[in-house]
């Protein structure tokens, strides 16, 4: 699943929380949501809406509370905890999206690594970054990564900061134009 | 009786088909005795209306029939228990008839009457609250909302209300829709308790703030209640006060001054009642953990009363954090078990997470050897050189050159307003002009930078 894509479910889960009959929604909408949110790592969103969620729902559908363990490893930014929560089979429901998280996760550990750390165990690294060995030493060869085989040490790089903001020429004049104006009044 | 009655309703009929909706408001305020003796026709009353066409009639008779309810029970397990009588009659009154109102009365009428809106808006909230279904009631007052307000920044009493059923429904995505934006104007609802309100918007806005970590948000939100103008103590002053403490040493690591034109309330009143507060930040001055945590013991009862315990952990949490950002202004490089001994952390291991936390979080700048298990700090890498710094600074200055606006055009208001005039004319002091168009208008020029 695609960013854009989950901001607008996320918004119309949201949406069909408040507008239902009942005020609240069913075991599964909670669950997606719950799911959505820890993929755009919003924690804090995710605690008040695991905290609404009707004690019935929670305790009739054991799925939201497999979420839930997922998002307290990473409130505690416990990422080796948080791969084996993850570890479950989901249902069809969050599936998707648990997937998603799941490479979310990974994708931040590994650049967490790499602006972190410049020599880390690869046991660690393959820890953090919940993969195997063998799989954590093709990572730092793809990365450019030096493993040092004696120590069992790797070396990360640091990724030059990325910054792609492209405005158009025209746009920044009209900016231009709208200061001074601005300025000269 | 019932020709009390009949007389009103062909009052609001006639007057609202000829669209004289001043007159209309006159005899509405005089219908409140006749509504309020004749409580069980107002259904047949409501019926013989058309919600759009009078929409101010319709209003008066929710108005009588909201404040003549049966007391509201708590409701418990939801539905299933609205079985009994006088839940159902709120049931009835909050979902169709309260609902059906704000799905379909006329803005510009009501507009006409902001403080009854407002008042209905409280009623049904504290029905909610009362049954303890505040969710059920975020749709319908953000309805409300949208209802009355003439543009998006304006402030209404049903604000309040809103922020008020978020924090209990633990739902902030709804709120923050409408605390992101600036409030430039308030509706007059010319009622007594209109303060009061005004406070607890920001009150519960800056809760919402503080309880999703955003806490610059919060801290202005906390500002603008501590620094509007008062005479006497009000408990919500006091509260945010308190709270505006604890904020700004998770924030800034120590306690701001508040700004000059804050009330005389707060320095003379307020700080006396917030001892405990006082002695935490000192404790935190103190840069030891150790002694904000015996702070904490000391004074737990004296938090948890208050309901700040959450965020008096917070400020010890970030205190560890601060004393580890201090390290790096000193060192270049530190080994992990100094860093641990150094701020309090059992062990190198501890140290290394903490540290890579806080890398996370971009709150320092290092680089951790695990080979020597030593830490590097860095400076700063922003060289505020790139496109995405000019996009930050774009932006500001968009936002600096849009307050500059609003505040002329307020500035050319307060110019020709007839009350200002006259104290100018009268050659009062410079104090009482600063004054007046406080009292005239709104509050000061809300605008956060």
């Amino acid at each position: 699943m695609i960013a854009g894509d989950l901001t607008a479910k996320c918004a119309e889960l949201e949406r069909q929380e408040l507008t239902s009959p009942t005020g609240e929604a069913s075991a599964q909408e909670y669950a997606q949501l719950l799911a959505i949110y820890l993929c755009q790592s919003d924690l804090c969103n995710a605690k008040f809406l695991w905290k609404r969620i009707p004690v019935a729902l929670k305790n009739s559908h054991e799925e939201l509370s497999q979420i839930w363990k997922v998002g307290q490893c990473m409130w505690k930014r416990d990422y080796p905890s948080a791969y084996t929560c993850l570890q479950v089979a989901w249902s069809d429901n969050v599936r998707p999206i648990m997937t998603t998280l799941q490479e979310e996760l990974r994708s931040r550990a590994i650049n967490l690594i790499g602006n972190a750390y410049s020599s880390i165990t690869i046991s660690d690294l393959s820890a953090i970054a919940g993969i195997s060995d063998r799989d954590a030493e093709r990572i730092s060869n793809e990365r450019g990564w030096i493993i040092d085989a004696e120590t069992e040490m790797v070396h990360p790089v640091r990724p030059p900061p990325s910054s792609q903001v492209i405005t158009s020429t025209e746009g920044q004049l009209n900016k231009l134009t709208d200061y001074v104006s601005f300025l000269e009044n | 009786m019932v020709s009390g009655l009949e007389t009103f309703v062909n009052a609001v009929q006639s007057l609202s088909a000829q669209g004289n909706f001043n007159d209309l408001c006159d005899v509405l305020s005089k219908a409140n005795d006749v509504l309020t003796k004749n409580v069980q026709h107002l259904d047949n009353v409501l019926e013989t209306l058309d919600t759009y066409q009078h929409s101010l009639g319709v209003l008066a008779v929710l108005y009588v029939k909201c404040n003549n309810l049966p007391a509201a029970l708590p409701q418990g397990g939801g539905p299933a228990e609205g079985a009994h009588v006088e839940s159902k009659t709120h049931e009835v009154f909050i979902f169709n008839q309260f609902h059906n109102f704000i799905e379909k009365c006329d803005s510009a009428q009501i507009r006409l009457a902001p403080e009854t809106y407002s008042d209905l808006c409280h009623t049904v909230t504290k029905i909610l609250i009362d049954q303890k279904r505040p969710h059920r009631g975020i749709d319908l007052i953000r309805r409300a909302i949208h209802k009355i307000q003439k543009h998006e920044s304006q402030l209404t009493g049903a604000h309040a209300d809103l922020m008020q059923l978020c924090l209990l429904a633990k739902n902030f995505k709804p709120a923050l829709e409408f605390l992101d934006v600036d409030i430039c104007s308030i509706s007059e609802e010319g009622s007594q308790s209109e303060a009061k309100y005004f406070l607890l918007y920001f009150y519960y806005g800056a809760m919402i703030y503080t309880a999703l970590k955003k806490f610059d948000r919060a801290l202005y939100f906390l500002e603008v209640v501590i620094t509007t103008p008062a005479m006497a103590v009000s408990h919500i002053m006091l509260e945010a006060y308190k709270k505006y403490i604890l904020v700004c040493l998770i924030l800034h690591g120590k306690v701001l001054n508040p700004p000059k034109y804050t009330s005389q309330v707060i320095e003379r009143f307020i700080k006396p009642l917030s001892g405990a507060y006082h002695k935490l930040s000192l404790a935190y001055n103190s840069n030891s953990c150790e002694d904000v945590q015996q702070c904490l013991t000391f004074y737990a009862e004296t938090f948890s009363r208050d309901g700040n315990s959450g965020l008096t952990k917070q400020v010890l949490a970030s205190l560890r954090k601060k004393n580890i950002q201090r390290l790096t202004k000193t060192f270049l490089t530190l080994s992990l078990s100094d860093v641990a001994s150094r701020v309090q952390l059992s062990s190198p291991r501890d140290a290394e997470k903490a540290i890579l936390n806080m890398i996370e979080d971009g709150e320092i700048f290092a680089s951790i050897n695990q080979k020597d298990g030593m830490v590097y700090f860095h400076d700063d890498p922003e060289k505020f050189n790139t496109p995405a710094a000019l996009k930050r600074l774009e932006e500001e200055m968009e936002r600096c050159t849009e307050l500059d606006r609003k505040i002329l055009e307020m500035d050319e208001k307060f110019l020709v307003n007839p009350a200002f005039i006259k104290k100018q004319q009268c050659g009062t002091t410079e104090d009482d002009i600063a004054l007046a168009p406080a009292m005239s208008d709104g509050r000061n020029p809300v605008g956060d930078l």
